[in-house]
């Protein structure tokens, strides 16, 4: 008779989530929340500081063109490009931006790692979707603007489940 | 005979029983590999696996990039289990190049490491639910993976292929609230863990459907070179986290889950024992972690290895999955070479399938906790 | 979209209306008037009132409104209505419709994920309508060397037998389609369709995934017939007559599950069977044989072995219903009609209405179909419970079950109601009525 006995604890633990809350985020209406400001690193100290690696941030008043973030991202995605900018400034004489390609770019932060100058951060926007390809690459300019991220709700326990609320 | 075969084709003798089925790359029922089975009515006569589908040259692609470089590259072969990818990798090159990590860093990877164990066991468990017909068992996996993946993410900052290790230590420190945060999650994570004994495991049709299929004895399974769970469940005990612990392992207090039949049954229960073990660790861990510390040994740039060697290897979550690295006087390796748990377990599927029913086909195969696209690299 | 929509020009536009204009005039003279015709030929028109309801006379209810509903009222009561309507098919088509929404809400729930949800605003009930509409212009790809006939035939067959099997459920006394003295036998004639229009089907899809569904369908249909009538021989020994009208009516006091539960619990796990659902769906098991039988089916050939397999879900648990739970027997919970507005109208104000032929289906009847519905619906949800729970039984254990065990218990529960029968307790003459 455990057959029975099995069959019957199955139902009854199908009917027990009935009343548990349902989890699922409703994407467009609710969108997660992060904590902190994106992906971020010290070159002095060697260690990052965490959040969400989205799409980069550039300061164009601490960028040298030194081009240490293209370097690095020539062996695994090769997603950064330098190019030509209008200004100069006293230091970037050279006048070269990076421009990043989120047609190729794999987000894994290395380039963030390279920037000896607290240069190129990681910010929590990850809706980047186009449709051309060529909206994909972002210009130094593009780059610049820190973006709105709207943040709605978090993963909430209690005693009848959790919930995305 | 007259006719000239292309390179690579064979004659097969047609006869009238006998039907091929592919159960290939396109079917709901398989991954991303094939699998050529002769089936006598509802019996399987063989089964050959035809992986290769998911290759792309990984060891290869190793070669050109520097030690740094590869980190993005060596976690793509699995990418929601990608920590316990880098780990031997990480480790190997730490012995290489002579780099001491710091102690909170260790206890950070352990962390990492569960939980992306705990995040794969869950995905191969949804998928071994719909297999079987039981699409509750898919979605219930796939929700609570979410409480972990949340976690993986305030902590490195992706929800999958984290790219979190590297050579000394771990890339960034963890964020402001993460301890309560992790118990929290964790502590509800042990609650739905213990729902899914009613619906599954002591479900009498999966019971009356898995037990005493594709058994597998405790010499045949030393003989075949399995790893991971399909030796665990065979009744060896070999845990590599027990056996040649590697970071702070030895100072954890867990167990190793040892079952005894070898069939499809205790194949699918002794990830779900591992994924109750983990939880305790990452609890025990959170407490002995030391409160602040560095996390990250900063490396020279453009590290070099000399002419040097080292193989380490970890218990993922499909086996034991070593790295072999061979350094040179170049910043890139000269040679990765990474053994999977995936691809030694894959000799039992012809072993095991031989003379199974057709409708133990899925129960049997994806029990072996196989991953194609690791065991294709 | 991915057309692009060409520049508007006016001459092309107004040609394309007229067009229009012109192919529904010759429809409607070529097709429309002689359809016109042969229903005055050959259908009998009701009598009202002492008058003959042409379809002139019915326009001039403009006129007289004071005859709307004794018109409608007759056509209630037609064969046609029954059929096409109210315990005929369109009842059964919409409580499928709505069965296969709550499913999957339901299934949702269980597993902590919401269901449909965008497609409407409260909760995505405008869904089923939007899947019919996508089935509906899917194109129908036909396997080149299946053999047409059959294949387009069989979603047809499908879900005629599946009507068929309804037209003799009973909803309320007096309100069947077909009210046949060898009911029980009648159903049992309709079911063994369903394994033939299986096989068919599967062997007309000419590959090799149908045929493996077809043949396990076939073993598991046919193997689950005989517990089901024995399950039945019980009932049918009790009452003494094979008419669903009249089980029904001998339920009054008690139902039939307090004394024959054996009985009950065999019919419901053949009726899982039967119906190919969760944990007996062998012939779609997804993940080994893509579909089953089903592969080859594309667009509203889908849609309408889906609503069929809804509609047989709907005509089981009403047997079961039926049967079992005492039909539409049940307190009278339905308000009666106010005696006022027969004799003396409704009141306005000043003005006072009197509508002749007001009740148009009398309390008795309104109260009996709603207890039916209530415990249909009941008996659906318990169905539709162990889709979240099971996982799919294997062929083997599946024949085994069927052969051994079931046949087993049904035998138990025929000498139960036979010691029941001879000692005096049951049936006529027995101790308790």
């Amino acid at each position: 008779m455990s057959t029975v006995a099995g069959i019957i604890r199955a139902l009854n633990s199908g009917v027990k989530h009935l009343a548990v809350k349902r989890f699922t985020l409703r994407y467009p209406e609710q969108k997660l929340k992060f904590v902190g400001d994106g992906f971020q690193f010290d070159p002095q100290t060697g260690i990052g500081i965490a959040g969400l690696k989205g799409r980069h941030i550039l300061f164009h008043d601490k960028c040298t063109g030194c081009q240490l973030c293209a370097i690095a991202c020539e062996g695994i995605a090769e997603a950064i490009a330098m190019v030509k900018v209008n200004n100069t400034w006293k230091h970037n004489k050279k006048a070269i931006m990076p421009q990043i390609d989120y047609g190729k770019c794999v987000f894994c932060g290395l380039c963030v790692d390279a920037c000896p100058f607290y240069a190129l951060y990681m910010t929590n926007d990850y809706e980047l979707s186009s449709f051309t390809k060529e909206a994909l690459i972002y210009t130094p300019g593009q780059l610049a603007v820190k973006p709105k991220v709207a943040q709605d709700v978090e993963i909430k326990i209690d005693n009848r489940g959790a919930t995305h609320g | 005979m007259t006719t000239q075969l292309p390179p690579g084709m064979q004659l097969e003798k047609v006869d009238e029983r006998i039907m091929t089925l592919n159960v290939g790359p396109q079917h709901p029922g398989s991954g991303h590999m094939r699998l050529i089975i002769k089936v006598d009515g509802d019996h399987i006569v063989s089964c050959d696996p035809d992986p290769g589908y998911v290759h792309r040259g990984e060891e290869k692609m190793t070669e050109y990039r520097n030690y740094i470089q590869n980190i993005p590259h060596l976690e793509r072969p699995v990418i929601h289990d990608s920590c316990n990818i880098l780990y031997p990798y990480c480790l190997a090159v730490e012995e290489l190049l002579g780099i001491e990590v710091p102690e909170r860093a260790k206890y950070i990877r352990v962390i990492a490491s569960e939980l992306n164990r705990c995040v794969y066991t869950l995905y191969w468990l949804g998928i071994y639910g719909i297999f079987l017909g039981h699409s509750t068992m898919f979605m219930w996996p796939m929700g609570d993976r979410e409480l972990l993946i949340d976690l993986l993410e305030a902590l490195s900052g992706a929800r999958v292929t984290h790219a979190y290790f590297v050579p000394g230590g771990v890339r960034n420190d963890t964020p402001s609230n993460f301890e309560e945060k992790c118990l929290r999650h964790v502590n509800y994570f042990e609650k739905r863990l213990k729902e899914y004994e009613d619906i599954f495991y002591q479900n009498p049709v999966l019971k009356q459907r898995t037990e005493g299929t594709g058994i597998l004895s405790r010499m045949d399974a030393i003989r075949l070179g399995t790893t991971g769970s399909v030796l665990r469940s065979a009744g060896v005990d070999f845990d590599i986290r027990k056996k040649e612990p590697y970071d702070v392992y030895e100072n954890l207090d867990f167990q190793s889950q040892v079952l005894k039949e070898g069939d499809s049954y205790a194949r699918s229960r002794v990830p779900y024992l591992d994924m109750l073990e983990s939880c305790r660790i990452i609890k025990d861990a959170l407490k002995k972690m030391p409160k602040s510390g560095s996390v990250r040994t900063k490396l020279k740039p453009n590290p070099k290895g000399g002419n040097n060697e080292a193989y380490r290897r970890v218990e993922s979550g499909r086996g034991s999955l070593g790295m072999y690295v061979v350094s040179d006087s170049k910043p890139e390796p000269y040679r990765v070479k990474i053994s999977v748990g995936s691809f030694r377990n894959m000799i039992c599927m012809p072993y095991l399938l031989k003379g199974e029913k057709l409708g133990n086909m899925p129960a049997v195969y994806w029990s072996l906790n196989y991953w194609p696209v690791e065991a294709d690299r | 979209m991915s057309t692009i929509a060409p520049e508007f020009r006016l001459s092309r536009f107004i040609a394309s209306l007229t067009d229009l204009i012109f192919w529904i005039l010759v429809l409607f003279t070529l097709v429309g008037l002689p359809i016109v015709m042969i229903v005055l030929f050959y259908i009998e028109l009701p009598v009202i009132n002492g008058e003959l309801l042409t379809p002139y006379l019915a326009l001039t209810w403009l006129a007289d409104p004071s005859r709307t509903l004794p018109i409608i009222k007759s056509l209630l009561y037609t064969d046609f209505f029954r059929i096409a309507a109210f315990p005929g098919f369109g009842f059964a088509a919409l409580l499928a419709s709505a069965i296969i929404f709550i499913e999957r809400k339901f299934l949702a729930k269980m597993q902590l994920r919401v269901g449909p949800l965008y497609c409407g605003k409260v909760e995505g009930i405008l869904q089923l309508m939007s899947d019919g509409l996508k089935l509906l212009s899917k194109e129908i790809i036909i396997p080149a060397k299946a053999d047409k006939p059959i294949f387009w035939a069989a979603p047809l067959l499908f879900i005629g037998t599946a009507a068929a099997l309804v037209s003799l459920i009973p909803v309320a006394p007096g309100w069947v389609v077909a009210d046949i003295d060898v009911g029980i036998l009648a159903v049992f004639a309709v079911i063994g369709f369903f394994p033939i229009i299986t096989v068919l089907s599967s062997w007309a899809s000419n590959s090799k995934f149908p045929f493996i569904g077809g043949i396990r369908a076939l073993h598991q249909m046919i193997s689950f017939e005989i517990p089901l009538i024995l399950s039945l021989l019980g009932i049918v020994i009790l009452t003494g007559t094979l008419n669903l009208t009249e089980i029904v009516e001998s339920q009054q006091h008690y139902w039939w599950i307090i004394f024959m539960p054996i009985g009950a619990i065999v019919f419901f796990i053949t009726l899982l069977a039967e119906l190919e659902r969760i944990p007996f769906d062998l012939p779609e098991a997804e993940s080994e044989i893509v579909a089953g039988w089903l592969t080859e089916f594309s667009g509203m050939m889908y849609g309408l072995v889906q609503l069929g397999s809804y509609v047989k879900l709907y005509a089981f648990a009403a047997l079961f219903t039926i049967l079992f739970l005492g039909g539409w027997n049940g307190p009278m919970v339905w308000p009666p009609f106010p005696e006022e507005i027969i004799t003396e109208g409704i009141t306005m104000g000043p003005i006072t209405v009197k509508i002749p032929g007001l009740p148009l289906l009398d309390q008795e009847m309104l109260n009996a179909t709603l207890w039916f519905v209530i415990k249909t619906v009941v008996v659906i949800m318990v169905i539709l419970l162990p889709r979240g729970v099971f996982p799919r039984i294997r062929i083997d254990l599946l024949l085994h079950t069927g052969w051994y065990k079931l046949i087993g218990l049904a035998f138990v529960n025929i000498f139960i109601a036979l010691a029941l029968l001879y000692a005096g307790v049951l049936g006529p003459g027995g101790l308790i009525q």
